[in-house]
This record gives C-alpha cells, structure tokens and sequence, in this order.
C-alpha cells in the first residue's frame, strides 16, 4: 500500500496504538492554541496550561519515557513563548530539585549500608511475636523513619523484612495471603502517613516550601512543619493498624517460629560495623543539617553534602549512586517545578484558581470549604493517578493563589498530597509492594478508601481546631 | 526452528509449557521460555530493583524467578534437561541480564540444543514483540486472553507464527483441523500441521471451506497436496469440503476438540486493524487451540 510494505504499516499501527496518548495529547494541545484565551486570562498563561494537559496527560499515560516528558515540557515552555531559554533554564533548577536529587542518592546510600537486617532486629525485639503487633509495629517504624527520609527508602528496607517473616511462617513469598497483604501494606501505609511529619520525609513537602518562599508568601521551619504535621502522623499510626487489621485479618494470630527465625538469620549478620555506624552518625548530621542550617542554606543543599560525605568517606561508590538514582524523575520534577513556576508567572494558575473558586462557589456556597475542597480532596484525588511530587508541583501554585492563610494551604496540600492509599501509581512505595506480585490493584481499593476518607476529615479538624493556635 | 514460549504461573501455564515442549521437541527447535511480569511505573523502577537487590541478600527470589523455577522442575521431570544438575536445583545465580530488563539462564538441553528461560517486565505484547524481533523465533506459543484487544495484537504485532493455547485440556482426544485454501501461507500451515500431529500423535481434518458449490481448481489442489503431505509423513487424514461461511465453519467444526491450524490473514494491515481477519474472528469465538501460521 503507497509503496510500504505490510511490516513497514504494521511497524506505525504498533507505534500509534502504543503512543495513542502522546498523539491524543499533541491534537489537544494544537487545537487549544487555536482557541481564543479565556478573558482574563494572559496568552503566555493559556500557552502554559496548554503544557500543563500535555504534562498531566503523558506523566499518567507514561506513554513515553519521563524525560523525555521533562524535556518535552521544557521545549514547550521556551517554543510557545511562556518564557526565555535562560528563564526557563533558571526555574528549572531550584532548591527543591537539589533536594529531591540528594534524597534519591541518599537513599541508594542508605539502602547499600545493609542497615535492613538490623532495623528487622530491633522491629521484632519490640513488637514480640503477636502479629497484631508487628502489623503496629511496621507501621509505626514505617511511619516514624519515612518522616526524616524519603519513604522509598523505608520500603526497600522493610519490605525484605516482610517478606522474610512471611516465608519462615511457612507461607511462599509467592503467593498471596492475608498475612503478606497486611504486612506489605502496613510498610506502604506506615510509609504514606509518616511522609507528611517533616518537610524531609518527601519531595513534595519540600516543593511546597520552595513555593511559598518563591512567591513571597512565607516561610516554614523545619521544627515548625513538624509541629504542625507530626500530630496527625501520630494520630494515624493506631488508625491505619487497626483498618488494615479489620481489613486483612490473618489466620496466624502468633508468628513464634518465624520471629525466631528471623532473629537467628539477623544474628548471623554479627555486629554493627564501622562503617554502618559512621552511615548512621552522617544521617544524624544530615539530619541536624536539616533542622538547624536549612533556613540559611536551604534543605537540597544539606542532603546533597549528606551525599558529598557518604561518597568522601566511601562509604558508596558513585557507579552504585549513578546506577540506582532515577535520572529520569529528578528530569520530570526539575521541569514540573518550572511549569509551575511558569503557571504563576504568566498568571494561569490564578486564572484557575479564580475560576475553580467561582464555580465551586455555586455548589458549596463557602469559600474556604471550597479552598479545603481543592487542597485536600482534588490533591487527595489527583496524587492518587500521578506522583504525588508532580501533583504538588501542579496544583501548589493554584492552591497558593486561592487566598486564605498560605502555611494553612501549603500544609494542607502537602499532607494530601500523601493520601496515595487507593493504586498502584500512587507512590513509590505502592509499586513497591505491588512489584512483589502479591498485592493486587483492587487490594488497594479494600482498606484504601477508608483510610482515604479518615484521613481527609481528620485533616479537616486538625487544620480547623488545631492548627490556628500555632499561627 | 526457534520457539518462544510465554507463561505466566504455574496455575495458569502447565497446558501452554506441554503443549509448547512436545512442539518443540518434534521440531527440534531451539527452544526459550519467557515470563513476562507486570509493568513497573517508571517512577519507581529504580527503586524496585533496589529492592529485588536487597531480597536477594535475605534469599528472597524476586518475583518471576519462582515461575521460571516451575518451568525448570517442569523440563527436568520431562527429561528435556540433565538430571545431574538437580541436585542444585534452579540455577538462580545464573539469571544474568543479557539486555535492559532482560534476564536470562541458558540450560543444557538433553533433546533439544538450545534452551533457555528468560524473564522480562513490561507490557506483555512490547515484551513478545521485542524479543521475537530481536531473536527472530519462528513460533511463539502463548495461553488464551479473554480480552479482545490482546488477541488482536498478539495475531497483528508479534511478527511469529502464534500458537494460542485456548482452553487445552490433556483429557480431550483432540483432533487437528487444517483450514486450507489457495493463499500463499497454506502450504506452511500444513508444515505446521504434520509437525503438530506429528508431536501430540493425532488425526488430521483438512477442511476447505468455499461460500459456494464451485470450489476453485486453487482450492481442490491445496486440499489434495496437503492430504498427500499427511500420507507421505505416516499421519491419518480426513478431507472435507464444506459450503458456508469460513469463520463459522471453522468455529462450529472445531468445537472444543480439535486443534484449528490456519493460515494468517493476507490483508492489509490497515484492513486487519479496522475490521479484523478471519484468524482473529476464529480465535476469538472458538473455545480450542488455534496456531495462526505467518
């Protein structure tokens, strides 16, 4: 046909029935050009939620590869004219990427220092053998250690644990049963609520600073954020071990065999060594760094020389950084920052904000159920079908321009921006356990929607009674 | 020869590793067995296999390695490979990544030369297609899918012959129904179709189907030499010349016995992607193994 041979035409059927969402998305984008700008609203600005569709639409299809959308993003930004090659170039990198970029290393670091076997060790000392416990005490450590660092990291190092006490109660690692489901999630759930407790514990939180110092709204303490967050993350702990128990309730009510076990295998591995003690004293400066020097030099900065000290004392090799850092999303996030950044600038994001606030407005005839509406719930929703950094990253600067109190917003947004409870994609740590291949998509859904809703409503009152009297 | 074979879990897969096995022991065929897992969100590909490095410190097998593991047991018990190399068990530490997310471990075949077991993750049409190009197999052997769209892609985008393993059941004499006309690929599929007889030891239905009385002289003459190529080979064949339509005819004279072997569709890609082939329309309305020959 025209010339082509069948494989030639068969080659291009493959290609568009695997990228229909990357065509989808270049029609939309055309047409949308062509449309009159909305009143009130800037060229420059229509020209950048233009990008902001393409971005939504390839990040949640992944029809083609993340960079290649952060590169696509970046293209756009300079060739419809939002702004200059330089400026985009400048709002690309901030702050908030040197974090999410030293995070990644970080945990690579962390996860090499075969700390895993000693974090099991002092798990199963506290909890003891009764399952309801250990399930307590997965996600209070889950909880606990993904506030100061990033939740990935928590995952990969319990989830062998998991796994290991699953296998010793004579179960296959294999196939799925109520006790793995309600071990795996209680590292996923453990994992999402302690990630809202400091500004350290995800990408987004620190997205959402670098936001509101961006525009001149405020600043946040590290201590302050915890004040403000840490309750909830507390209050959560017993709520989700107890929906998941309901949830999942196993058939072994004890896992004496497996724990000793478990504490024979960790026993194995000997004692603390030097160089896992000298990874642990650099978090705690890390940390330290985190609360006390990050006002001046600001939170990326202080995990990059958490990096620059694991790499001096060689403690890691850069190859093993290089190999197990995800390039690709420091990419995406790098360009979503500056997509939004770019929303603020040109004046979309209070477009939409406006607009949002207008038309909800008729539905819940008050404005600030209107702003808790879009903050907690659609931030709630969106993280849900995307990552939730590029969730924060989209909507931050929309919710900034919604009015009311700015660290209340920002809050807000940021601990919704964790409910990742209901698929898959929600979060690293949700495809983590997935990757198993002992936890389905609808298992998600099973203790997900309840915990979902828990925690929006105990947001509401946090946000409502609580958090005013540390304004 | 090279045959790929697609299994997914010991559950679900015994009847596609069989019937894959016997094929390819006839043929003598060079032989890979792919598991194919889910699809990692890139998101977190680099975090999750930092954790398959980290179980492998506890012995914990990532996931995909338990199915390849049934798949070894299943060939040693079958004596497709050396016994010796049991008292080991799966060679684990010898799936190496030959490729970007490709990881393979090459046995030492008793009965067949080459044999390897591989594991991919991805989508599961990308992951076949990939490797049938990249290793250029001339068979591919999968199970059944209920869903419309991959059994329209596996037929249109795996540039193999497919053998879909539908609904097989060891306890059914089956039979095989070759559908043979005029086209260019009937001689091929009736290749198949004695190799097929040949490794299950069953009769042969070679059916040509015509919309009319008149059956052409094209007709009769690939319904004679395939009858003949089965004499020649020592198989048993029944000829049939039926009038209706070739779809319905195929479906309704398979029934859930027999083995449909049929030439692919000589369409236009185009045409095959908007309005379907008599294959796909075949495959997906019987309730047997069919093997669609390119």
């Amino acid at each position: 046909m025209f010339g082509f041979s069948a494989r030639s035409i068969t080659n291009v059927l493959f290609w568009v029935t695997r990228k229909k969402w990357l065509i989808l998305s270049f029609l939309l984008s055309i047409s949308f050009f062509y449309v009159p700008s909305p009143e009130g609203l800037l060229p420059e600005g229509h020209r950048a939620l233009i990008i902001v569709g393409v971005a939504l639409i390839l990040i949640i299809s992944e029809s083609i590869p993340l960079p290649a959308v952060a590169i696509l993003i970046l293209i756009m930004e300079v060739i419809l004219g939002v702004d200059t090659a330089d400026g985009v170039a400048s709002s690309f990198m901030s702050d908030a990427v040197f974090f999410i970029m030293g995070s990644l290393m970080l945990a690579v670091a962390l996860v090499n220092q075969g700390l895993d076997k000693r974090l099991a060790l002092s798990v199963i000392n506290v909890t003891g053998n009764k399952t309801w416990r250990i399930v307590l005490g997965f996600v209070t450590i889950s909880a606990f250690l993904s506030s100061f660092i990033g939740e990935h990291t928590v995952a990969a190092m319990m989830l062998p644990v998991a796994l290991a006490l699953i296998r010793n109660a004579g179960l296959s690692t294999n196939k799925a049963t109520r006790l793995s489901t309600l071990l795996l999630f209680s590292i996923a759930y453990g994992c999402a609520i302690g990630s809202i407790g400091t500004p350290s514990g995800g990408g987004r939180n620190v997205i959402m600073i670098g936001y509101l110092a961006e525009f001149g709204m405020g600043t946040i303490s590290y201590l302050d954020w915890m004040k403000f967050a840490y309750p909830m993350l507390i209050i959560e702990i017993p709520i989700v071990t107890l929906i998941l128990w309901y949830t999942f309730t196993p058939e072994q009510k004890i896992m004496d065999s497996s724990v000793r076990k478990l504490k024979v295998k960790v026993a194995k591995s000997g004692k603390l060594t030097a160089n896992q003690i000298l990874a642990i004293v650099i978090f705690i400066f890390v940390f330290l760094g985190w609360i006390f020097i990050s006002p001046i030099i600001g939170l990326g900065i202080v995990a990059l020389s958490g990096v620059f000290l694991y790499l001096s004392f060689g403690l890691i090799e850069w190859q093993e950084i290089n190999r197990n850092t995800n390039w690709g999303v420091i990419l995406l996030f790098g360009s979503a920052i500056s997509l939004g950044i770019q929303m603020k600038e040109t004046g979309s994001a209070l477009w939409v904000a406006e607009q949002t606030l207008y038309y909800l407005d008729i539905i819940f005839k008050d404005i600030a159920i209107v702003r808790w509406f879009v903050s907690v719930v659609v931030t709630g929703l969106l993280t849900n079908l995307l990552s939730n950094a590029a969730t924060v990253a989209v909507l931050g600067p929309i919710i900034l321009d919604m009015g009311g109190e700015p660290i209340i917003m920002c809050m807000m947004t940021s601990i919704a921006s964790a409910f990742a409870y209901l698929t898959v994609v929600a979060s690293p740590t949700c495809m983590i356990i997935h990757s198993t291949g002992l936890i389905t998509s609808r298992d998600y859904f099973k203790a997900g929607w309840k915990l979902f809703i828990i925690s929006v409503f105990l947001l509401l009152i946090i946000s409502t009674f609580y958090w005013p009297m540390l304004l | 020869m090279k045959i790929l074979i697609a299994i997914s879990s010991k559950e679900y897969s015994e009847p596609t590793l069989d019937v894959g096995m016997n094929i390819a022991r006839v043929l003598k065929a060079s032989t890979t067995i792919v598991d194919v897992g889910q699809k990692i969100s890139e998101f977190s590909m680099k975090d999750v296999s930092l954790v398959n490095e980290l179980m492998e410190t506890w012995d914990i097998d990532r996931p995909g390695v338990d199915v390849l593991e049934w798949a070894y047991n299943y060939l040693l018990e079958n004596q497709f490979i050396e016994e010796k190399s049991m008292k080991d068990g799966f060679p684990k530490n010898l799936l190496i990544e030959s490729d970007s997310g490709r990881s393979e471990v090459l046995l030492k075949g008793l009965t067949l030369e080459n044999l390897s077991l591989i594991l991919r993750n991805g989508d599961i049409i990308k992951e076949l297609r990939d490797e049938v190009d990249a290793y250029e197999y001339d068979l591919t052997i999968i199970g059944g899918s209920g869903k419309r769209s991959m059994s329209h892609d596996m037929i249109q985008y795996i540039n193999s012959s497919i053998f879909i393993v539908n609904n097989f059941n060891k306890d059914i004499d089956y039979r095989i129904l070759l559908a043979v006309d005029d086209s260019p690929g009937t001689s091929k599929a009736v290749k198949y179709g004695v190799r097929v007889a040949q490794a299950f030891n069953i009769k042969v239905e070679i059916i040509t189907i015509s919309k009319d009385e008149n059956f052409s002289e094209g007709y009769k003459r690939a319904s004679s030499n395939a009858a003949k190529m089965m004499r020649r080979c020592g198989l048993e064949a029944e000829v049939n010349f039926e009038i209706g339509q070739p779809v319905e005819t195929i479906i309704e004279r398979a029934g859930n016995n027999h083995i449909v072997i049929m030439g692919a569709s000589t369409q236009s890609p185009l045409t095959k992607f908007f309005i379907g082939s008599k294959p796909l329309e075949v495959m997906q309305n019987s309730d047997c193994p069919i093997l669609i020959v390119k």
